[in-house]
C-alpha cells in the first residue's frame, strides 16, 4: 500500500522563505522609492547594506515563524485524522470489519474530515454487516445440513442392530425418512436461491392472467387444505394481466401458500385475494395462524431466519428469501403485517400489464 | 397384476424403488439403462414405464421418443433430477405423461402411477363406470341405472373429464381452453351455465357430486 509522501520541512522554509522575500522586498522597494521622492532622501551605500542586512534576518526570522507554525497546523489540521483514516482502512482491507475511526480524530482538523470519517464509518458498519451474514450464512448452512445427516447416520447404525423390535425399527425407519426428505427440502431450495443470486436465470417474460395462475397454484394445494380441515376463501378480480416470468411468480405463489397452510391450524383460514390499483396489482395471502412478532417480521425475509427457532414446524427458513430475491428480480415488492397469536398477511406488489392479448404457450 | 417398467441408473435406487412397487402389488422389473430396458420390452409388454433422464448411453428423453414412437398408449413417467421447467417440457412434448423430482416421495409415486394406470384403461376403453353410471366416449352416452340422461356434446366431454380425474379441481379457464374454440368470445362464466345445467340433470344421481371450489372452479366427487 502506497505511503503518503512526506515533504521535508526545508522545502517548506524555502517557499516561506521565497513568499516572504518576494512580499516584503516588494513593499520595500514600493516605500522607499515613495518615500525617497517625496522626501528627498538620498541613500548612502552603507546604510543601505545596514538596513538590507536586518531586513533579510527579518524576512529569515518570519519565514522560520512561519514554518514552524505550518508544520503544526499541518500536524493537527491534516496528519492526524489522515493517518487515521489510513490506519482504519489497513484494517479493514486486513479483514478486520470492526476498525472504525474516533470523531475525535476531527476535531480541529480541515474542514471535510468530519465528513469524510463518518461516511468511513458507516462504509465500516455495513461491511461488518454483511460479513456478519456470510459466516452466519456458512453456520446456518452447515448446522442445516449436518443436522438431518448425523439423525439418519445414527438411526442407520441403530437400525443394524439385530436386537429391534418391530415398533422401534419402523420408528427409525420413519425418522430417516423424515431427515432425508427434510435435507432433500433443504438443498432444493439451496440450489433454487443459488441459482437465483447468481443470476443464472434470466426472467423470461410473457403476458399472461395473473388470476389464474393464482387459482392453479392454490389447486396444487389442495390435498393440504382438505387434509388439514382449513378452510380456503378466494377473491380473485378476472382480466388481471401481468407480464413476468410465469416460473418465478409461481414459486412466490406456491412459498406464500405453503406457509400459509404450514402455519395456520384446523379449523382456520386462508383468504386470497387480487387486487389492482391503478398500474398495479396486489396479491395478498392472508391466514389464521400463529401470527409473527414485529421483531421476528424484521428478519423473517433473511436466509434460515426461522421465527421458530425450535424448528418445530418442518421448513428450512430459505423459502421467504426465495420469495425476496424473485421480487427484486422481477421488479416487486413484498410486505408483511402480522399480529401475533391473530395471523399474518403478506402483500405482494407487481406492475400491471395493460390489457390485451394473452400469449399462450409457444 | 399391472407390470411396470422401471429404467434407473443408480442401482440402490432402482432397488428401492422396484422393492417397493413390488410390495404394492405391482410386478416391476427395474433395468439400469435404456439398452436392456428395449431388450426387456422386446420379451414382454409392459403396462408403465418410470424412467430417469441422465442416464448413460441413450438418455430419457431419447428412450421415450422411441418408445412413442412404437407405442402411443403406454404411460410413461419420468423421474429425475432436473427440476427446471425446460426439462419438463421437453418431456411432455415427447410425450411422457407425467413428471417427478428426485427424490421421489414413494407414496406419492404410487399415487401417480395408480391415476395414470386408471386413465390409460380408461383412454383404452374409451368408458367410465362409477357404480350405476356409464359413459361411454365414443357414443357419447351417459347411462344412469338402465336409463339414459340426454347431454349435448359439450356437457359429456366436461362431465367425462371430471369423471375422469375425480377429486381433481379444474379452473374454469382451464375447461374453457379444452372445451371451447379459442376463438369465442365467452367469457369463463360460460362454465358456470354448464355446471349448473350438469348438476340439474344428474340431481337424482348419488354417484358424484359436482363441487364448486372456492371460487377457483370445479370438480367431481365421488361418493
Amino acid at each position: 500500500m502506497k505511503t503518503t509522501k512526506n515533504h521535508p520541512a526545508w522545502s517548506y522554509f524555502l517557499a516561506f522563505f521565497l513568499l516572504a522575500a518576494f512580499v516584503i522586498t516588494s513593499s520595500m522597494l514600493l516605500f522607499l522609492n515613495y518615500f525617497a521622492r517625496s522626501a528627498g532622501v538620498e541613500y548612502t551605500r552603507s546604510n543601505l547594506f545596514a538596513a538590507a542586512l536586518v531586513t533579510f534576518g527579518n524576512t529569515v526570522f518570519l519565514s522560520l515563524i512561519c514554518t514552524a507554525v505550518d508544520i503544526l497546523r499541518r500536524k493537527v489540521m491534516v496528519d492526524r485524522p489522515v493517518r487515521a483514516i489510513v490506519e482504519a482502512a489497513r484494517r479493514i482491507t486486513g479483514g478486520d470489519f470492526s476498525a472504525r475511526i474516533s470523531p475525535k480524530a476531527a476535531v480541529g482538523a480541515s474542514q471535510g474530515f468530519d465528513e469524510i470519517i463518518d461516511c468511513f464509518n458507516t462504509m465500516a458498519a455495513e461491511l461488518s454487516g454483511v460479513e456478519t451474514l456470510r459466516t452466519d450464512f456458512i453456520a446456518s448452512v452447515s448446522h442445516e445440513l449436518k443436522t438431518p445427516m448425523a439423525v439418519m447416520q445414527n438411526y442407520g447404525t441403530l437400525l443394524q442392530s439385530p436386537e429391534l423390535t418391530e415398533e422401534q425399527r419402523v420408528e427409525y425407519a420413519k425418522a430417516v425418512t423424515e431427515q432425508s426428505r427434510r435435507l432433500a427440502g433443504l438443498v432444493t431450495n439451496i440450489l433454487k436461491l443459488n441459482r437465483l443470486e447468481n443470476q443464472q436465470i434470466y426472467p423470461q417474460i410473457r403476458r399472461y392472467d395473473l388470476g389464474e395462475q393464482l387459482a392453479q397454484c392454490l389447486l396444487q394445494f389442495e390435498d393440504t387444505w382438505e387434509e388439514k380441515g382449513i378452510d380456503i376463501d378466494t377473491h380473485l378480480e378476472e382480466d388481471v394481466l401481468v407480464e413476468s416470468d410465469e416460473e418465478l411468480l409461481a414459486l412466490v405463489w406456491s412459498n406464500l401458500f405453503s406457509n400459509a397452510l404450514k402455519f395456520t391450524d384446523a379449523g382456520g383460514k386462508v383468504f386470497v385475494s387480487l387486487k389492482t390499483q391503478g398500474d398495479r396489482i396486489l396479491v395478498s395471502v392472508t391466514d389464521t395462524g400463529c401470527g409473527i412478532t414485529p421483531q421476528v417480521s424484521r428478519h423473517i425475509f433473511e436466509k434460515f431466519y426461522q421465527g421458530d427457532t425450535s424448528h418445530a414446524t418442518q421448513g428450512n427458513g430459505l423459502g421467504l428469501s426465495l420469495v425476496r430475491r424473485v421480487m427484486d428480480i422481477v421488479g416487486g415488492e413484498i410486505f408483511v403485517e402480522s399480529q401475533a397469536g391473530e395471523g399474518s398477511t403478506f402483500t405482494v406488489k407487481i406492475k400491471r400489464a395493460a390489457n390485451g392479448e394473452v400469449q399462450k404457450d409457444s | 397384476m399391472f407390470k411396470l417398467l422401471v429404467v434407473e441408473d443408480d442401482r440402490d435406487l432402482n432397488r428401492a424403488v422396484c422393492a417397493f412397487l413390488k410390495q404394492s402389488g405391482y410386478d416391476a422389473v427395474g433395468c439400469p439403462d435404456a439398452g436392456s430396458a428395449f431388450d426387456a420390452m422386446y420379451g414382454s409388454p409392459f403396462d408403465l414405464i418410470v424412467s430417469d433422464i441422465m442416464m448413460p448411453g441413450i438418455d430419457g428423453y431419447e428412450f421415450a421418443k422411441t418408445v412413442r414412437s412404437l407405442n402411443e398408449e403406454i404411460p410413461i413417467l419420468f423421474m429425475t433430477a432436473r427440476d427446471d421447467i425446460a426439462s419438463k417440457q421437453r418431456g411432455f412434448r415427447l410425450g411422457i405423461d407425467d413428471y417427478m423430482v428426485k427424490p421421489i416421495d414413494l407414496d406419492e409415486l404410487l399415487l401417480r402411477i395408480g391415476a395414470l394406470l386408471r386413465r390409460a384403461r380408461i383412454a383404452a376403453s374409451r368408458k367410465l363406470e362409477i357404480g350405476s353410471l356409464r359413459l361411454d366416449m365414443d357414443q357419447r352416452t351417459a347411462v344412469w341405472d338402465g336409463q339414459e340422461i340426454p347431454l349435448t356434446a359439450r356437457e359429456f366431454n366436461i362431465l367425462y373429464k371430471l369423471l375422469s380425474y375425480p377429486g381433481k379441481t379444474f379452473t374454469r379457464s382451464q375447461l374453457m381452453d379444452e372445451f371451447w374454440d379459442v376463438e369465442t368470445n365467452t367469457t369463463p362464466r360460460a362454465v358456470d351455465v354448464y355446471m349448473t345445467k350438469l348438476r340439474g340433470k344428474f340431481e337424482n344421481c348419488p354417484e358424484f357430486e359436482i363441487k364448486t371450489v372456492h371460487g377457483l372452479g370445479y370438480k367431481a366427487v365421488v361418493k
